[in-house]
């Protein structure tokens, strides 16, 4: 059982030290690799009455933790400035997002579109699955495996994934260590 | 002997120089690091106060005595600045884990009246060791990963 967050629930948490229990800033929004099936970092808001955009970045290095109620950094040096980040996340290619791409079986039917991104809560960042809005029939939640292919428009994703389409997050975090280990992942 | 924060909060404080009475405990400032009661914060807003831990020639069940009126002092940082405003009071302060999941609200904190030693976090019917303690600031006290409720 694996207890698992979306990325828009990851919007608006607030970012805290670990050393200092201060909230430095609030998560604006996730930064993916597709490729690599985990966070690379996360752009900032201000915290308070004077939120607005924050001029820093937190690399996914930097993150202690993905909490249900906050990110939480060892400290204030963990939030950078974009020139000092590595490029995916002080200048993130766009064309990267999955959102809206159809997902694809290897044996060519299609699950559904990708709505949002599905995170393992406690981690620095692992996305383990995404949300899908599955063709005129609602929601469902699909596990990832750690490698796919992905075109900016559709990404590829093995057969047996069609078995493991869940209806919450609940039922995907129950799924997600079966379809690894079925997937000869550890 | 085993204090509270909630109990001593109020409790005059007095200099044992000249026996008079210098103010009332407002709350305990804390230094996460090193699980201790750093100072006692006396009186609130511009007019707070601080008195040093090592200051104390006793925190007693009657009073908390000061070495001499002396040893109070006015902010001398920002975070102590953020004591005297009352903001970084451990009581009433949301518990996070390093993990980042809320697990309750302080509602009080033990501490031995001797040394100042931090002892337990009341966390609802929890009580959590104060070994937990990471850090505390003004959004929250960050604890340990080992108090993370279980799946």
């Amino acid at each position: 059982m694996r207890l698992l967050m979306t990325a828009s629930q990851i919007r608006g948490l607030p970012v805290v030290t670990v050393g200092g229990g201060e909230d430095v800033a609030e998560v604006r929004d996730v930064i993916y690799s597709p490729e690599a099936g985990r966070l690379v970092g996360v752009t900032l808001n201000k915290r308070g009455f004077l939120a607005g955009r924050h001029r820093d970045v937190l690399p996914a290095e930097a993150i202690h933790a993905v909490g249900q109620d906050a990110v939480m950094v060892l400290d204030e040096s963990s939030l950078v400035d974009p020139q000092d980040a590595p490029d995916d996340v002080g200048r993130p290619a766009t064309e990267r997002n999955v959102i809206g791409d159809d997902v694809l079986t290897e044996g060519g039917t299609s699950l559904g579109k990708v709505a949002d991104l599905v995170l393992l809560v406690g981690s620095t960042g692992e996305v383990v699955g995404y949300q899908i809005d599955k063709a005129g029939d609602g929601r469902g939640y699909i596990p990832l495996p750690a490698q796919l292919s992905v075109s900016g428009v559709a990404l590829v994703v093995p057969n047996i994934t069609e078995e493991f389409v869940q209806d919450d997050l609940v039922g995907l975090g129950a799924a997600v260590d079966e379809f690894r280990a079925r997937m000869g992942l550890t | 002997m085993s204090e509270s924060f909630r109990g001593s909060s109020g409790r005059k404080v007095m200099s044992r120089a000249s026996a008079d009475e210098l103010g009332s405990v407002g709350h305990l400032l804390v230094d996460a690091q090193q699980r201790r009661v750093a100072a006692v914060v006396i009186g609130s807003g511009k007019k707070g106060q601080l008195v040093d831990w090592a200051q104390l020639s006793g925190f007693g069940p009657d009073a908390v005595m000061v070495v001499d009126e002396d040893a109070l002092r006015p902010p001398a940082d920002d975070r102590e600045r953020a004591a005297t405003e009352g903001s970084l009071d451990l009581v009433g302060k949301r518990a996070l884990s390093e993990r980042g999941n809320e697990l309750g609200q302080i509602d009080d904190v033990t501490f031995d009246a001797d040394t100042g030693a931090l002892e337990d976090l009341l966390i609802g019917d929890r009580r959590v060791p104060a070994g937990s303690l990471l850090g505390s600031g003004s959004y929250a006290a960050v604890l340990d990963e080992s108090q993370e409720p279980s799946p």
